[in-house]
């Protein structure tokens, strides 16, 4: 079990050492159960971080915009950053030093493991307690979370409140990490990749009605793309925002400069920025969940990835971000990769 | 009396320029038949082909995708096609989830002195998109 003591104490220490710039970690929102992120820097406020089954967000995400900041700064703080992480976000951070985004310098890891457990959905969480005053959720040790409703403790079997890829997870302790609180534990998972299973042994009418009535509801608000902690890139292939023509753009630059996706949110262009993602994502999603997460629509695009990550783990036998050192699925190759449906 | 229709698949094809175009070219000057449905669009190597061309070309209206290099050992570029292989093997599987049939992308290997093998790989291609019908799956609706 992780104990919030340590951690904290932990926490202050290093910021009074001062061996980081600051902490990305979690707080209360104001009086509610859920968590927010938080950016400690001073030793006092280490008093309000928090580690508890609602800390679902992936804070790797926010080394990006540490990274940005740092480029425009003329004297940087060349402090390394420190980052609360669980098992996945541990596997985000070792892809972003793969790809050499960050170096391993720039960042101070405190990983958390999540052991049995995970983090909790929201929606399934309020589903079960409806109508109940959610006060707390606690990690109460072999897969069990404590929810403390009013004054009142009850203790739920952690798969009925879990969120959906904590459940598939089987990596549940950080893989990177200068120190870790909590025990490392395998989990087993009987079926990881059952809900693609699932949807694979649909035939193909059935295949595209459900993806086409999903893609439907698109708005096109880019959440999942703002969340992700891998999409870092400072010009999207989706964006034609950068791509303005203006009254000197040249022929040649119009040429350079295609729109693979409008902006219009009707399918076909649905379709397209969402396959250019998972294309995109292929080898480097980590199943953190955060876009499935934020769409406001409920697009189930976590499948979308968690297919991605089913074929390069069955083709390639490749996991995304275990070996930092080792190239990126698509940057590398076997010479007897599978090439069955090669005519 | 209106004469029904037959439905002509268009096909997308993009050949690598030193081993699958040679080849269609080969095709070419020596008068082997095959259907005229195939837009073929020379790319320097098969390694080159984002997935973006792939979602592109079925946005534009083909029925039918076709990607093709030189065989694993001799690309131009050393270790193009391998690099296509691992990536395309991606798209095909992503393809199929999302319930495209399977028979409208293929990859193929066509060397320079494959003229016949390009030229049976394009009807049998047609001869699978035949049956399916026009692709309005993916086609820009805007």
């Amino acid at each position: 079990m992780v104990t919030l003591e340590e951690l904290k104490d932990n926490c202050r220490q290093i910021l009074k050492e001062g061996k980081v710039k600051y902490i990305i970690g979690y707080k209360r929102k104001n009086g509610q159960y859920m968590t927010v992120p938080a950016f400690l820097d001073r030793i006092e406020e280490v008093d309000h971080l928090v580690w508890d089954p609602s800390c679902i967000y992936n804070l790797v995400r926010y080394l990006r915009d540490e990274k940005m900041r740092k480029e425009k700064e003329k004297e940087p703080d060349t402090r390394p950053v420190g980052v609360i992480v669980k098992g996945c976000d541990s596997r985000a951070v070792n892809i972003l030093i793969q790809e050499n985004y960050i170096t391993r310098d720039d960042v101070y890891i405190i990983g958390v493991s999540c052991e049995k457990s995970g983090i909790v959905d929201e929606k399934k969480l309020t589903k079960k307690f409806a109508g109940k005053d959610i006060r707390k959720l606690d990690f109460a040790g072999n897969g069990k979370i404590q929810v403390t409703c009013g004054t009142k403790n009850s203790v739920v079997p952690a798969e009925e409140i879990l969120a959906d890829r904590c459940i598939e997870c089987t990596i549940p302790t950080p893989i990177v990490f200068d120190v870790l609180f909590g025990e490392k534990t395998d989990r087993e998972v009987p079926d990881p990749f059952k809900t693609i299973k699932e949807l694979e042994s649909f035939d193909t009418t059935r295949k595209w009605e459900f993806w086409k009535e999903e893609m439907d509801k698109c708005i096109r608000c880019y959440a999942c793309r703002s969340v992700c902690p891998m999409c870092y890139c400072d010009e999207c292939v989706a964006d034609s925002i950068s791509l303005a023509v203006k009254p000197d753009t040249t022929a040649e630059e119009k040429a350079h400069k295609i729109r693979w996706v409008e902006k219009s949110p009707v399918i076909s262009e649905n379709f397209n920025y969402h396959l250019i993602r998972a294309m995109h994502l292929a080898g480097r999603c980590v199943d953190c969940g955060e876009c499935d997460r934020v769409c406001p629509v409920d697009i189930p695009l976590r499948y979308l990835n968690r297919k991605m990550e089913k074929e390069s783990l069955d083709h390639f036998g490749y996991t995304a971000g275990m070996e930092p050192e080792k190239p990126t699925l698509v940057s590398c190759f076997r010479e007897d990769d599978p090439e069955e449906f090669i005519l | 009396m209106k004469m029904e229709e037959k439905f002509e698949p268009k096909i997308v094809a993009f050949l690598c320029k030193w081993c699958s175009s040679a080849g269609s070219d080969l095709a070419g000057v020596s008068r082997l038949k095959y259907p005229p449905n195939v837009v073929p669009i020379t790319v320097m190597c098969s390694g080159s082909v984002s997935p973006n061309y792939i979602f592109s070309a079925f946005k534009k209206g083909a029925d039918g995708v076709l990607v093709s290099g030189c065989h694993p050992g001799d690309c131009h570029y050393m270790k193009g096609n391998y690099y296509a292989r691992r990536r395309i093997t991606l798209v095909k599987e992503l393809l199929d989830f999302i319930g495209i049939e399977p028979q409208r992308f293929h990859m193929s290997w066509v060397s320079a002195a494959e003229g016949a093998k390009f030229t049976e790989i394009i009807s049998d291609f047609v001869k699978e998109l035949e049956p399916l019908g026009p692709q309005n799956k993916l086609r820009s609706n805007l």
